[in-house]
């Protein structure tokens, strides 16, 4: 598992608990995100959450919106980004 | 947030008029207030002398690529903000038909894009605390219309319909958003108005005079306070009774 998964990972459980929203299943890279508990306010908060915990927001970084559909595409963004970053 | 730290308060456009007694009112009431505009005044640097509660920062909110960066260097620095007071606004004065492209799109780009984008990123730290009050300075002309102020008063309507859309969405962790309405102020807002139109403001209000920047303020203050906790998704309107 890479370090910037973890974090994520971390992070969807915090902002879940803080926010009283429970996480469904096990959380797989095919895990849907918009039906794995955290609502759109959810991950609003996640995105900030991980703008202090990985220092970046990738999602302003683009020049095009996309919004990534499952967890896989979601830890992607943020390992590209974090490299460029690094 | 520490009950003993003064709550940290962000006026924008808060270095003259309207702005500048809002951060004056809200300096009153204890708050940490940073005014943050392209520039500072001597008004401003006079508070700021006189008061260990008052800040300012530079911040152009036509530079939409900065705001970002701008947002997250304003949370370092102070925290999270309990309060954002959206009062920078620009206005040209003129028909639609003679005003330059590059003019409306300063109004929009100013008070509406740079709005937006500010707090979008000031609400997601407001949104790690649970906590926070948002209140956007709108105007009577959004919903009563003014001869040569057409963008103006779309921008301001824009702001309208944004601060209930966003008291929908951040209702349920605690931010309030709501919108204050002055009527015709003595600001450098109004200086487009000739003596005469503001003699016949006066005359259609029904207290006979214009409202003062002071008392727009402290509407603005009461929407920060414990006892407005319940108001949210509102505009309310300060203008002496012009629209009554």
């Amino acid at each position: 598992m890479s370090d910037v998964r973890e974090v994520i990972i971390d992070s969807i459980h915090r902002v879940a608990e803080q926010n009283d929203l429970e996480i469904s299943n096990e959380l797989t890279d095919e895990s849907i995100l918009l039906q794995s508990g955290l609502d759109s306010l959810g991950f609003a908060i996640l995105v900030a959450d991980l703008e202090d915990n990985l220092g970046i927001d990738p999602f302003v970084m683009m020049d095009e919106p996309v919004y990534p559909t499952t967890l896989g595409e979601f830890v992607a963004i943020y390992e590209k980004f974090t490299k460029q970053e690094g | 947030m520490e009950s003993n730290k003064p709550k940290v308060a962000l006026v924008t456009g808060g270095n003259r008029g309207l702005g500048l007694a809002i951060v004056k009112s809200l300096i009153d009431d204890d708050y940490s207030v940073v005014a943050a505009a392209r520039s500072n005044t001597p008004e401003l640097e006079e508070l700021i002398a006189n008061s260990d509660k008052v800040f300012f920062e530079p911040l152009d909110l036509s530079k939409r690529q900065e705001i970002h960066g701008w947002s997250k260097r304003f949370v370092e620095k102070y925290g999270a903000p309990y309060a954002l007071i959206n009062n920078a606004a620009i206005a040209h004065d003129g028909v639609l038909g003679t005003m330059h492209e590059s003019q409306i799109e300063d109004v929009i780009s100013i008070n509406v894009t740079g709005t937006l984008i500010l707090t979008k990123y000031i609400s997601r730290a407001m949104l790690r605390n649970r906590l926070g009050r948002i209140v956007n300075i709108s105007s009577i002309i959004a919903s009563t219309g003014f001869n040569g102020l057409s963008v103006y008063a779309a921008s301001k309507a824009a702001l309208n319909g944004f601060t209930k859309s966003l008291a929908r969405e951040l209702g349920k962790i605690n931010i309030t958003v709501n919108a204050v309405a002055p009527g015709y102020m003595e600001t450098s807002m109004s200086e487009g108005i000739n003596d005469t139109q503001l003699d016949q403001i006066r005359r259609r209000s029904a207290l006979k005079r214009l409202a003062e920047t002071s008392e727009v303020a402290s509407t603005v203050k009461y929407l920060l306070s414990k006892e407005a906790a319940a108001i949210t998704g509102s505009i309310l309107t300060v203008d002496a009774g012009n629209t009554a």
